[in-house]
């Protein structure tokens, strides 16, 4: 009874001593790094810099040292696996048209290059305008700007099927304006590459 | 009444109820829409789905509740559509437990279950839209995310 007793305790202190899970917060491409915290119902930890770590054993979070190798050692296999990020592209269009402005004109390429490099994706575009003119005409104004770079990658290749398309005419203003301004950074097309 | 017409109509209730059962069923399903899709894979990797397991290929939809299995060489990238980026390696289970994203406000919320293995993320939209509103849980603690890129390991003590 007491060798059972004995085992119990070493196997519940082994159990208590291993790691169950550990958390790292890596590095963004510019050095800085976002925040996350761990909790457990009772104890909470911030890891809030590049390589701040924390693990739980036995049920209780606490901060824990790891460094770039460890990272790798442990991680390497799904950081592998991580897909192309995702890219965002603001092309501006000439006052009331559906016609590039001509530095957007020539960004376009961009969009498309980066589309292509991808083994799928997905592409979203989202037309806008600024607050000349009625929000109905800029309803379909927006959507018409998003149906031109629309139909302009299906026209260089790219399949109809992984585009969404939407127009948000006046709703969303890149820079916040009174009502019938002209303003060439409202005109726009957003799209997201993924 | 009489007997005979007491069971037709019981049997014309219950006809009631089951289609109004399988009309609910359909809503919920036309409401079940792409949550991610699948982006990079290596080994062997599958997807469960209402019980039904089938190896994941890159191209392929992610719904809500769909659970991400790896094998011992298999690891698996995907893309949410909050543009939150996800990837694991060997021997991992992942269940996207909830999640609900409106792309005209680009808010949200997440929470996906790490039940073992490794996972690497990059937070997307969601987790910016409001504190709170991205969660990863572990069988022994749940991680709140701020936006950032952090990676997971949960050790199978099975």
């Amino acid at each position: 009874m007491r060798r059972i007793a004995l085992v119990l305790a070493v196997l519940t202190l082994a159990s208590c001593s291993s790691r169950q899970s550990l958390f790292v917060v890596l590095p963004n491409p510019d050095g800085s790094s976002g925040a996350v915290t761990i909790e457990d119902g009772q104890k909470s930890v911030l890891l809030d810099h590049p390589y701040a770590a924390g693990e739980v054993r036995g049920g209780v979070p606490a901060p824990v040292q790891v460094d770039q190798a460890q990272v790798q050692q442990i991680f390497g296999n799904a950081l592998a696996a991580q897909p192309v990020l995702p890219s965002h592209f603001v092309l501006y269009f000439e006052r009331d048209s559906d016609t590039l402005t001509p530095p957007s004109a020539r960004q376009y390429q961009a969009v498309f290059t980066d589309i292509k490099r991808r083994q799928v994706y997905e592409v979203e575009v989202i037309g806008h305008t600024d607050t000349l003119g009625n929000p109905p005409h800029n309803q379909q104004l927006s959507m018409s700007r998003a149906m031109m770079i629309r139909d302009r990658l299906v026209h260089d290749g790219i399949s109809p099927k992984s585009i969404s398309v939407a127009g948000r005419g006046q709703l969303d203003l890149a820079v916040k304006t009174a009502d019938q301004v002209a303003e060439p950074r409202n005109r726009r097309v957003e799209i997201t590459v993924r | 009444m009489n007997p005979v017409n007491r069971a037709w109509r019981a049997a014309a209730s219950i006809t009631f109820i089951l289609t109004l059962l399988a009309v609910s069923h359909s809503a919920a399903n036309a409401d079940n829409s792409q949550v991610a899709q699948i982006k990079t894979v290596s080994g062997q990797a599958e997807i469960v789905r209402n019980g039904a397991r089938v190896a994941a290929r890159i191209g392929d939809p992610l719904y809500e509740k769909d659970t991400i299995d790896t094998g011992g060489d298999g690891s698996i990238g995907i893309t949410f559509i909050d543009n939150t980026v996800m990837s694991s390696g060997p021997n991992s289970e992942i269940v996207l437990e909830d999640y609900k994203f409106n792309s005209s406000d680009f808010k949200g919320s997440m929470l996906t279950d790490m039940n073992r293995g490794t996972v690497s993320m990059i937070s997307g939209d969601i987790a910016r839209s409001s504190p709170g509103a991205m969660k990863v849980k572990t069988p022994s603690a749940i991680l709140g995310v701020r936006g950032t890129r952090f990676v997971i390991q949960v050790k199978d003590n099975r």
